[in-house]
């Protein structure tokens, strides 16, 4: 593990994941533990029908009884249970390199976090690194002894590119059917609107969580006088004089923009955090597990 | 708009370089500070929205360059000093020339006096001219002449302390092409005064019954008695005016007359009762404007004959001269017989003198030896009296240009007062102390005692010697009195100050009184009255038909540049707020 893997992941930060585990399982104490029920009839405990015997069948599951009551052969169905998939699409577009602490590394410790959990629950973790496309993917991950391979894959992405994250959605579902959980963690600046990109992820049924990260920087930056401002994912500039009435434009357009998303996830009941990079990343995940909305 | 320090063209040149180098300097882009952001959407959102919706956004930068081209137009243009007449009025002179003459002292109905009002009319007159205007204050009595100034407040405290106080007032000369001239009056005193100058009225109709005659005279029937002559006239509406004269004994006069306008009363006074001293006459009426001629002065002498004692071997003309005269009682001695007495008033030596000065004064003819006289060195022939003096009592009403002289005796006229002399020697010496006077030649060597001057010589210094002299006559203001190096005194012994001037005696006297002026014996009185009626009519004023003129009143009281420089002052500090908060670039 390299010097950055030992500051953004180190022994403190294991033992904050072990304490959100404890702290996750209290809260869904006498609920479900990765045996996620789902619409596939299988090999589970948990009845769920009856239907004619056909040919093939396993002979272990049919009902005896009705067959002596009936005289006819009725097989019983059980529920298929299976784990479930979780996808977090983690931005790494050159926008989340900004900040003190950046963003990314914000995002890889929120990631890590939820993924450590995931992986206690025995669920399959998926994490995708989008820009303007789908820049790395990891195949999916079981079990708790794959959090350090997550970790490694975490300090790999780099940040760089425009955020498209319609365009790299897309591509990852057209590749991936399995419906799942989505949890996106990004800063949310996508020239081309980031409603598009959850409408696709909402089209194909997966639950979605956003997690919205923003700098201190981003919400009230102390700019002063004549600037010229540098886009620095397009390099795109501008020269603006900034006044005291244009940066309260500013905060009030980046609250509006906040809102919209906010109001946007309300309306299609997806799940939502905001947050800044100096708040403990730990609360910002108890504060997702409270919201309900994480695990089902 | 018209420039004092340039020229129209070189201000041009000026305001366009200004404007030039600021309106380069503004195109001259300014290096902006690079600031990497996340993400230029919402600042993109933010200004596009403020930019296509705020004219003041599009306004921002031309606005910014026109007030630093301002500010810099503001500076640069004051230096060239400019003018905007209808704000600042033009560069002009004006002199204010104010009626001093005493009808200005006439009260108005306001309680004000006409003085102060022309006073007030002045200073607005200041206030009227603009900020690069010349002013220049005279008067009347031509005691004030200021030079021209453009500051207000000297101007000011110089009409402050001006007054009314001439009796003969006079236009001064002024020149009307090089600068406006107003003159500020009541119109009484002075009707005429050229016409380039423009009239300015304090004239207000007033009541005034003033003494415009009194004089103290002998009675040609008692050759010692005096009588007092007072003249009045009603210059208001008729009214009754009480009459007061009082002497210094307590004697008093009363007398009430009723006057009708314009009318005027006369009398006469007998004064036999008065005692020695100042005469005072006053006049009381009701709604009288014009106090400066209620009160009138005059000195009464005391009149008694002079105890002479001519001392002469014989001299017919001289002994029927002083015989004649009514106010000498004449005793004749010859010069073996001559004692000193306390009786006598005068001696009059002919070709004689005694070894010791008499206690009383002489007049000696010839030039006798004596060692208290000075020594005859030599005779002159037939000398021609050249020069003489007229202003010496003993030489009033006396002509002697062409009095013949056969011979006299020169002498030598150190600390003597020469009243007459030839081109060789004193003809006629005055010492002050022991008091004498001596004629250098005899009377039979001369023709003087023919000349109908010689009488009133004798009684000349007969007077001079011994008796009071009824009071020289002067008007309100500079009073000289022909007597130098004397101090001048009110008649109840208060010193005024006075000043010597061509061998007389000079000091200011703004109101009426009766003041003495002392040399050693010598003691001049001298009544100043305005008694006139030119001053008493206070209503005959030009201004009863006259048009008073007016003058335009400017905004700006100083030079412009001080505004444009105050308003650039004002324009940077805004343009500091405004770039502070980034509203300007």
């Amino acid at each position: 593990m390299s010097t950055a893997n030992v500051t953004l992941f180190d022994d403190e930060f294991l033992k904050k994941l072990e304490y959100l585990n404890i702290i996750s399982k209290r809260l869904f104490a006498g609920q479900l533990r990765a045996e996620r029920r789902t619409r596939k009839r299988g090999t589970g405990l948990e009845f769920a029908d009856y239907r004619a015997y056909v040919a093939g069948d396993d002979f272990r599951h049919l009902d005896w009884k009705a067959y002596l009551r009936l005289n006819r052969l009725i097989l019983k169905l059980f529920e298929e249970e299976e784990d479930l998939p979780i996808y977090f699409f983690v931005d790494s577009s050159q926008s989340m390199s900004y900040g003190n602490p950046s963003k990314l590394d914000y995002a890889r410790r929120v990631c890590a976090a939820l993924c450590y959990i995931g992986l206690a629950n025995l669920d399959r973790v998926n994490v995708i690194s989008f820009a303007n496309g789908i820049k790395s993917e990891m195949p999916p991950q079981r079990g708790k002894g794959r959090i350090f391979k997550i970790f490694r894959f975490l300090m790999e992405i780099t940040p760089g590119g425009e955020t498209h994250a319609r365009a790299s959605f897309k591509t990852y579902c057209t590749e991936t059917r399995r419906r799942g959980l989505a949890v996106v963690i990004s800063d949310m600046f996508d020239g081309n609107g980031f409603e598009s990109a959850l409408d696709i992820l909402r089209h194909v049924r997966h639950d979605i969580f956003v997690i919205h990260i923003a700098s201190h920087e981003e919400i009230d930056p102390m700019l002063r006088g004549e600037l010229q401002l540098v886009d620095s994912e397009n390099n795109v500039s501008r020269e603006i004089t900034i006044t005291p009435s244009l940066l309260a434009a500013y905060r009030a357009e980046f609250n509006k923009y906040c809102e919209a998303i906010e109001s946007y996830c309300g309306k299609y009941q997806l799940g939502y955090a905001r947050t800044v990079t100096d708040f403990p990343f730990e609360e910002l995940v108890l504060k997702v597990f409270r919201q309900g909305r994480f695990l089902k | 708009m018209t420039f004092l320090a340039l020229t129209a063209a070189q201000a041009g040149l000026l305001a366009a370089t200004t404007v030039a180098i600021i309106i380069g300097l503004y195109l001259l882009k300014l290096r902006h500070r690079r600031v990497l952001i996340s993400s230029s959407i919402l600042w993109r959102r933010v200004l596009d929205e403020r930019q296509s919706h705020s004219l003041w956004e599009k306004l921002r930068r031309i606005i910014s360059i026109v007030i630093a081209a301002t500010i810099a137009l503001l500076i640069a243009l004051s230096l060239a000093r400019p003018e905007i007449e209808s704000l600042t009025g033009k560069n002009e002179r004006i002199v204010i020339v104010l009626d001093t003459s005493p009808t200005m002292n006439t009260n108005t109905s306001d309680g004000k006096t006409r003085w102060q009002h022309a006073a007030e009319r002045a200073k607005s007159l200041l206030d009227s001219g603009g900020p690069t205007t010349e002013f220049r204050v005279l008067d009347t009595a031509e005691v004030t002449a200021s030079a021209f100034t453009t500051d207000r407040n000297e101007v000011r405290k110089l009409i402050d302390t001006m007054s009314s106080k001439s009796a003969e007032p006079h236009f001064p000369r002024v020149d009307g092409r090089a600068a406006q001239v107003y003159f500020i009056s009541d119109g009484v005193a002075i009707h005429s005064t050229p016409s380039f100058v423009k009239r300015i009225s304090v004239f207000e109709p007033a009541n005034n019954v003033g003494i415009t005659a009194f004089e103290i005279r002998s009675v040609p029937s008692t050759p010692l008695g005096y009588e007092a002559y007072l003249e009045i006239q009603n210059f208001g509406q008729p009214t009754e005016a009480g009459l007061t004269l009082s002497g210094p004994g307590g004697q008093r006069i009363i007398k009430t007359v009723r006057l009708e306008t314009e009318q005027t009363y006369k009398d006469v006074f007998d004064l036999s009762q008065f005692a020695e001293g100042g005469i005072r006459a006053t006049v009381q009426a009701k709604d009288d404007a014009f106090p400066m001629d209620d009160v009138a002065f005059a000195y009464l002498p005391i009149k008694r004959k002079t105890r002479t004692l001519l001392v002469t071997k014989g001299n017919r003309y001289l002994e029927t001269a002083l015989k004649l005269d009514n106010y000498v009682e004449l005793s004749v001695t010859e010069p073996a017989s001559y004692r000193e007495s306390p009786n006598i008033d005068t001696y009059i030596f002919d070709k004689f003198a005694p070894n010791a000065p008499p206690a009383r004064p002489a007049l000696i003819f010839g030039t006798p030896s004596a060692p208290w006289l000075k020594p005859a060195a030599g005779e002159i022939q037939k000398p021609e009296i050249t020069t003489w003096s007229e202003d010496h009592p003993i030489m009033q009403y006396v002509s002697v240009h062409d009095v013949a002289i056969e011979r006299a005796a020169r002498i030598d006229a150190d600390n003597l007062t020469v009243v007459a002399a030839s081109k060789q020697t004193p003809l006629i010496v005055v010492s002050e102390k022991p008091k004498w006077v001596m004629l250098t030649f005899s009377l039979e060597a001369s023709d003087f005692a023919f000349h109908v001057g010689f009488p009133v010589f004798i009684e000349n210094v007969l007077a001079w010697f011994n008796r009071d002299q009824l009071a020289l006559k002067r008007s309100p203001g500079i009073v000289d009195v022909p007597l130098a190096n004397a101090q001048v005194q009110t008649i109840d012994g208060k010193t005024v100050p006075s000043e010597q001037q061509l061998g007389k005696t000079i000091f200011l006297a703004n109101e009426p009184g009766l003041f003495a002026a002392l040399r050693g014996d010598t003691r001049v009185h001298v009544a100043v009255n305005l008694a006139n009626p030119t001053f008493s009519d206070v209503n005959r004023s030009i201004f009863k038909t006259d048009r008073t003129a007016a003058r335009q009143q400017f905004w700006l009281r100083r030079e412009l540049w001080f505004y444009m420089l105050l308003a650039a002052v004002v324009l940077i500090s805004i343009e500091w707020f405004t770039y502070h908060r980034r509203i300007t670039l």
